[in-house]
C-alpha cells in the first residue's frame, strides 16, 4: 500500500499521481491526434490525406495499440480503456481495411478469382447443366406427346405465342425491331429480371438445393416447350437463332448460379472433414465470387438480348454471335488464371 | 446479476458494457481487440430503417416526378428517346433498391447501410480480416431465402389459408430468429459469408476521476482494510461518479460508509460526491498497485489482495 495516501499532508511532498495517470498524460495527445485523423477518414476519405499524414497514420495506430495493451495491465480507469478500445477498433478497420488499388482489385477478380471459382464449381455446374438439359428434353417430349402441356408450362403465353398461333404470328415474335432505340428499356428490364432470378436460384441452395433444382428444371422445361412450339410450325431454326444470340450467355450464367446453389447445398449437407460452420463459410466465399461473375454475364446477356437481337435479324449472324460468346466464356473459364506448374497452391 | 464465480474481470468486459458479448480479434500486433456483437434488437432496428428507406425512396421520387411540370414534354409521343431513357433510369433505380442497396452500401468504406450507420453497426469479417466483395454479395443474396421468399409465400398462400402458408411462416420465423440462438447474433447469410455485424460505439475520453492530491489536502484517507472492494465495484463506482445523480450518489455513499465503518470527521464532513471521489481514488490506487504485482481482485467476493 502506498503510504502517501493515508499520512496527513503536513510535509511538502511531490504531487501525488497514479502510474496510470502519468501513463495517460504522456500518451493522450497521440490518441486525440489519431481520433482526429479517423474523423477525417470517415468524412473525406483517405484521398484527402497529405503524404506526411499518411505516413504518420500507422505510427499513431501502433502507438494506440500499444497503449491499449499496456493500459489493460496497469490501469483500472474504465473510461480510458473503453476509449482506447473504441479508438483501436475504429483505426483497425481502416488500417487493415480494403485498401487495394482499383487496378489490383480488377486484376485479382477478373484474372484470378472469378475463373478459378467457376473451375472449382465444375462438378456442380455440370449437374446444373444436366438438370437444365433434362428439363428441356422433358418439356419437348411432354408437349409432343400432349400439346395441352404447353399451356400448363407457359400459362401466360396464350396470346402471340400460344398453341393456336399461326406460323406468321410466331415469326413476328422472333423478328427484329431495328427502329427501336439502341438502349432499349426492354434490355434493362430483362437484365434486372434475370439477375433477380439468378440470385434466387443461388440463395435457394441454402434450402438443401431443392428449390434450385426445381427452378433449373422448370427453366429447362419452358425452354423445351417453346422450342417444340416453334419447331412444329417449321420455325425451329429461326427460333434457335433468336435464342442463341443471348441464350448461350444467359443460360450459361443461370447454370453457374444453379451450380453455386448446389455447391452450398452440398457443403451444408456433407461438410466433409471441415466443421459445418467452416464448410459453409468456404462455400459462401467461393460461390459469392462466382455469383458476382454471374451478374456480369447477365448484364452482357441483357445487352445482347435488348440491343443485339433487335438490330440483327439474320439467323446465321445471330447463331454466329451466340457461338462466339459461348466460345469466349468457355475459353475464359478453362484457361484464364491457371496456376503455372510449380507456383504452389 | 451473474453469480460471483462466473463473473470475469471487469476489465475483460468489452467497453465496460457488462453483459454484452464480443467477437475477439487478434490483430497482427498481437493485441486482442474486442468487437462488440450487435444485439438482435439493433439488427432488427437497422433492417426496419433500411426497409423504410427502400419503401419511401421510390414514393418520394414519384411525388417529385408528379409535381414537376413535365406533362407536355411527353405529349403525343414527343421525345421518345428521353422517355425511354427516363424509363431505364427508373428501372435501374428500382433494381438497385431491390437487389443492390445492401450490397453496394456494405461494399463501401463504412461497410454499413444507412440503417446500420444510424444504429452504429458495421459488417466485419469474422476473423477481422478483409471484408471481400464476394462475402458481402453472399450475405445479402441470402436475404432472398431468409426474408423475401418466405414473405412472398406467406402473402401468396394466406389468401387460401393453406398448410403451405403456415410452413412458409414457420420457415421465415426460424430463419428470422436464428440470430437469437448464437452468441454473435449471426444470421444464415453471415454464416455463409463468414461475416459478423458489430456495434462500433464512438467513445470519448473523459477526465480522470482520481485526484489523489486534492483528496490528501482534504484529509480524506482510508486504511487498507477499508478498501474492501474489487474491480467490479470500482467500475460501478466510476459509472456512478460520471453520471453524477445526487440520489444515487447518496445511496452508494451510505452503503460504502456502512460497510467500511466510516466515521465522518467532526468538523466539515465531506459531501457524498467528495467522499465517493476520494474513496474511488484510494481504491483505484490500491488495486492498481497490486495489479502491477500481478494480483487482481475481481470483486468484493474475491479474496483481498
Amino acid at each position: 500500500m502506498n503510504d502517501d495516501i493515508h499520512t496527513p499532508a503536513d510535509a511538502p511532498k511531490p504531487v501525488l499521481r497514479l502510474k496510470s495517470q502519468k501513463f495517460r498524460e504522456a500518451r493522450q495527445s497521440d490518441w486525440r491526434a489519431l481520433s482526429a485523423q479517423l474523423d477525417k477518414v470517415e468524412k473525406r476519405g483517405l484521398g484527402s490525406f497529405s503524404i506526411d499524414e499518411l505516413l504518420n497514420l500507422p505510427l499513431l495506430y501502433r502507438s494506440a495499440m500499444s497503449s491499449l495493451s499496456m493500459a489493460q495491465s496497469i490501469s483500472l480507469d474504465r473510461n480510458m480503456i473503453t476509449y482506447l478500445q473504441a479508438l483501436c477498433v475504429r483505426a483497425y478497420v481502416y488500417v487493415y481495411g480494403p485498401q487495394t488499388r482499383l487496378k489490383d482489385v480488377l486484376y485479382s477478380f477478373f484474372v484470378l478469382a472469378w475463373p478459378r471459382a467457376v473451375r472449382r464449381l465444375g462438378g456442380e455446374i455440370a449437374l446444373a447443366f444436366a438438370t437444365l438439359v433434362a428439363g428441356a428434353i422433358a418439356g419437348w417430349l411432354m408437349c409432343a406427346h400432349d400439346s395441352t402441356w404447353y399451356n400448363v408450362f407457359l400459362p401466360g403465353e396464350q396470346g402471340s405465342r400460344g398453341l393456336d398461333s399461326s406460323a406468321e404470328e410466331l415469326r413476328k415474335t422472333i423478328g427484329g425491331n431495328p427502329e427501336n432505340h439502341a438502349l432499349s428499356p426492354f434490355a434493362v428490364f430483362l437484365m434486372t429480371h434475370n439477375v433477380g432470378v439468378a440470385i434466387s436460384t443461388f440463395a435457394f441452395g441454402a434450402v438443401f438445393g431443392l428449390p434450385t433444382f426445381a427452378l433449373t428444371l422448370y427453366t429447362g422445361i419452358t425452354l423445351g416447350a417453346m422450342v417444340w412450339l416453334f419447331a412444329q410450325q417449321g420455325l425451329g431454326f429461326e427460333f434457335a437463332a433468336w435464342l442463341t444470340i443471348h441464350g448461350t450467355t444467359e443460360l450459361f450464367a443461370l447454370v453457374i448460379a444453379a451450380g453455386c446453389g448446389f455447391h452450398i447445398a452440398r457443403r451444408l449437407m456433407f461438410p466433409g472433414d471441415a466443421t459445418r460452420k467452416v464448410a459453409l463459410r468456404e462455400a459462401g466465399t467461393l460461390t459469392g465470387t462466382a455469383m458476382i461473375g454471374v451478374a456480369i454475364m447477365l448484364t452482357v446477356a441483357g445487352c445482347l438480348e435488348g440491343i443485339g437481337r433487335q438490330m440483327i435479324t439474320d439467323p446465321f449472324v445471330r447463331i454466329g454471335i451466340g457461338a462466339v460468346m459461348l466460345a469466349v466464356w468457355g475459353l475464359y473459364y478453362t484457361s484464364v488464371g491457371r496456376r503455372k506448374p510449380g507456383e504452389g497452391a | 446479476m451473474a453469480k460471483p464465480g462466473k463473473r470475469d474481470l471487469a476489465s475483460d468486459a468489452p467497453y465496460g458494457e457488462i453483459g454484452r458479448s464480443a467477437t475477439e480479434v487478434l490483430t497482427p500486433e498481437g493485441v486482442v481487440l474486442p468487437f462488440i456483437n450487435a444485439t438482435f434488437g439493433e439488427r432488427v432496428g437497422a433492417l426496419l430503417l433500411d426497409w423504410l428507406i427502400m419503401i419511401l425512396a421510390p414514393v418520394i421520387v414519384l411525388i417529385i416526378w408528379l409535381i414537376l411540370p413535365l406533362e407536355h414534354v411527353f405529349d403525343n409521343g414527343k421525345n421518345k428517346a428521353l422517355g425511354s431513357f427516363v424509363l431505364i433510369v427508373a428501372m435501374f433505380f428500382l433494381f438497385f433498391l431491390r437487389s443492390g442497396y445492401f450490397i453496394l452500401f456494405e461494399m463501401g468504406a463504412r461497410a454499413a447501410t444507412p440503417g446500420k450507420r444510424v444504429m452504429k453497426l458495421r459488417v466485419i469479417s469474422h476473423d477481422g480480416g478483409r471484408l471481400t466483395p464476394a462475402a458481402v454479395f453472399t450475405r445479402n443474396a441470402l436475404r432472398e431465402v431468409e426474408l423475401y421468399l418466405p414473405v412472398t409465400l406467406i402473402f401468396a398462400w394466406s389468401a387460401n389459408h393453406s398448410v403451405g402458408s403456415w410452413l412458409a411462416f414457420l420457415w421465415a420465423l426460424a430463419l428470422l430468429l436464428l440470430p437469437l440462438f448464437n452468441k454473435q447474433h449471426a444470421r444464415l447469410g453471415d454464416f455463409l459469408a463468414g461475416t459478423r455485424v458489430v456495434h462500433m460505439p464512438k467513445a470519448s475520453l473523459s477526465y480522470d476521476l482520481a485526484d489523489l492530491e486534492g483528496d490528501r489536502n482534504l484529509g480524506l484517507s482510508f486504511t487498507p482494510d477499508q478498501l474492501a472492494y474489487g474491480e467490479m465495484e470500482l467500475t460501478v463506482l466510476e459509472q456512478v461518479l460520471r453520471e453524477r445523480k445526487p440520489a444515487v450518489m447518496k445511496a452508494v455513499a451510505a452503503r460504502i460508509k456502512a460497510r467500511i465503518n466510516w466515521v465522518d470527521p467532526k468538523n466539515d464532513p465531506p459531501g457524498d460526491e467528495t467522499f465517493l471521489r476520494a474513496y474511488y481514488g484510494a481504491l483505484r490506487a490500491h488495486l492498481e498497485a497490486k495489479m502491477l504485482l500481478g494480483r487482481r481482485r475481481k470483486d468484493k467476493h474475491d479474496a483481498p489482495v
